[in-house]
């Protein structure tokens, strides 16, 4: 096989349009995304600093932002809580304590007498 | 006593299946037999016809000769059990090696059903020329030509889509959209290895259906083979799912090969928060822009697109949960057992597949080197750093490439958690290697 016989400028020409086309479409992509998300992304209200004026409303500000976003360590241990529930890795107990009763009851099938006196005659 | 029976039962079956083997070359070639060889007009049928007995001992012997003549092992060859051989390591890969179980096992059985001589499970001869022969088909169709039909219009992979679409969370790759930049450039294997090919003298086609393999999205890569050289498909959707299944081992090396320790060690800022309408507005828009500049992209990107909005918008929960498992499952069985029956012995057994196998790891590795690269390269621009890992992420291969990412990353700083961010452009890849298929099917179809 010849490398030099190929048509390398026609597979160049493929490769070279083929990627500047897919950088292009998903560069366009971007732009608009990076447009859309300033309109419709939602605004999050970061907590306000207590200020000197008005010491009261700081931490009520504060936990209305926590009731709307849960902090990352938070929301961390109730992934891993979820995960360890649908995988079923966490370790159940029954938690109910009970003594079994192991008893031998009498059977014609495994009683010793039958089997003992059945002699052939 | 009981081994020497078994012994001669043996012995008696070899000899009745040699001696069938032998009478079929015969009939198949009339030179080399004196009595067939003759000039008269009748045929080699109607000959038979003539000398089989109707009774007697002789009888029973033509019968069973004839029925060892119309078994399997009568009409098998070395090229065969080569074939079966090839399919039970596949079996064995997926039922102990866990290798892409869900789409390894039926891939083998499906090899395993189409390389059984005289079963007549599979017929490329429908399908040859690359378009279907409608009208053999009531005669000659078996069982798997039907289903093949789902893989040679391209509906398997589109419906695949739908499923894939419906398990992907668009959100890390809305609320980083230079992600997606991350799984273009991760496209580069794909055009890597599409000169390779050529360079080994496969046709522009071909070489496109082999490097789409780089971009380790098994149902593009069969969807774009079905289009452009449906006869390597087999070869190219085991070498695709096979490197897949790999991912962990052939990306580590080149990403701690392209990185250094300091760069590893990047810790990303945490991704915002995305809201509903974003994520329902956009793979309407997705569909929309992106079919409209690249038409012959609809098909796979529409399809992800419809499977996303049906698990977003939320008003068609059972909708979703049926694309997410029944029909996504149902259609993973069609696809499997179809795409391993073309792997024919006479499609699969030469020098063609070993390049292909060999090149494929290529697509993979340029893949990832060129995620991991841009990354580099952007880092050079952006206030806020991106950790290179994130960039191999960008080859499809969803979820696992993203794990990879997590798990490199981790190495370095445990406390390190990438994954998410490698959710962006490993989602991004798909949309990447879904336009890229496009674009090939543009420009060579």
């Amino acid at each position: 096989m010849n490398i030099l016989a190929i048509d390398w400028g026609n597979a160049l020409d493929v490769v070279g349009f083929s990627l500047t086309m897919v950088f292009v479409l998903l560069v366009m992509i971007v732009f608009v995304l990076n447009i859309f998300s300033r309109v419709v992304a939602p605004k999050v209200r970061m907590p306000k600093t207590p200020s000197v004026n008005n010491p009261v409303s700081a931490p009520s500000s504060e936990k209305e932002y926590v009731k709307e976003h849960l902090p990352a360590g938070d929301s961390a241990a109730i992934a891993m809580a979820l995960y360890l529930y649908y995988e079923e890795a966490h370790d159940e107990e029954s938690t109910v304590i009970t003594i079994k009763t192991v008893e031998r009851r009498y059977s014609p099938w495994s009683s010793k007498i039958y089997g003992l006196n059945n002699l052939v005659k | 006593m009981k081994t020497k029976k078994i012994i001669f039962i043996l012995i008696a079956f070899l000899y009745a299946s040699i001696s069938a083997n032998v009478s079929a070359q015969t009939v198949e070639n009339p030179d080399s037999s004196a009595i067939v060889a003759t000039t008269s007009q009748v045929s080699t049928s109607e000959t038979q016809q003539i000398n089989e007995p109707t009774s007697g001992p002789t009888y029973v012997v033509h019968s069973f000769i004839n029925f060892i003549k119309s078994t399997g092992f009568a009409n098998i060859n070395w090229q065969t059990i080569i074939m079966i051989f090839i399919a039970c390591v596949l079996l064995y890969l997926a039922i102990m090696k866990q290798f892409e179980p869900l789409l390894l096992l039926p891939i083998a059985f499906g090899m395993l059903l189409t390389n059984l001589p005289g079963a007549g499970l599979f017929n490329a001869d429908l399908f040859a020329g690359g378009h279907v022969h409608w009208e053999s088909f009531v005669d000659k169709g078996g069982l798997l030509d039907y289903l093949y039909l789902g893989v040679k219009l391209g509906i398997y992979p589109c419906l695949i889509f739908v499923g894939v679409g419906a398990m992907t969370d668009f959100g890390p790759m809305l609320a980083n959209p230079k992600s997606l930049l991350l799984g273009a450039a991760a496209q580069l294997g794909i055009f890597v290895t599409y000169l390779a090919a050529i360079g080994l003298g496969f046709t522009p086609q071909e070489s496109a259906s082999i490097g789409i393999i780089g971009g380790a999205d098994g149902p593009t890569a069969i969807f774009l083979t079905s289009k452009l050289a449906p006869e390597l498909l087999g070869p190219i959707a085991v070498a695709a799912y096979s490197y897949m299944a790999l991912v962990p081992v052939i990306q580590p090396p080149i990403m701690r090969l392209l990185t250094t320790k300091k760069e590893r060690a990047i810790r990303m800022k945490q991704l915002r928060i995305v809201s509903k309408k974003e994520k329902i507005i956009f793979p309407i828009f997705a569909t929309a822009f992106i079919s409209l500049l690249l038409p012959p992209a609809a098909p796979l990107v529409g399809s992800l697109m419809l499977g996303n909005l049906m698990k977003e918008s939320g008003v068609v929960e059972r909708l979703s949960k049926t694309v997410q498992n029944e029909l996504m499952n149902i259609v993973t069985i069609f696809l499997g057992i179809t795409v391993g029956a073309t792997a024919t012995a006479s499609a699969f057994l030469n020098l063609q597949t070993m390049e292909i196998m060999v090149i494929g790891v290529l697509a993979f590795s340029f893949g990832t080197a060129g995620g991991v690269l841009l990354a580099k390269f952007m880092n050079l621009f952006t206030k806020e750093k991106i950790n290179p890992l994130i960039g191999s992420a960008g080859v499809s291969a969803v979820p696992m490439a993203a794990r990879v990412s997590q798990v490199v990353g981790q190495e370095t700083d445990p406390g390190n958690f990438l994954l998410m961010h490698a959710m962006g452009p490993n989602v991004a890849g798909v949309i990447g290697s879904a336009v890229t298929a496009g674009l090939m099917l543009t420009m060579l179809s």
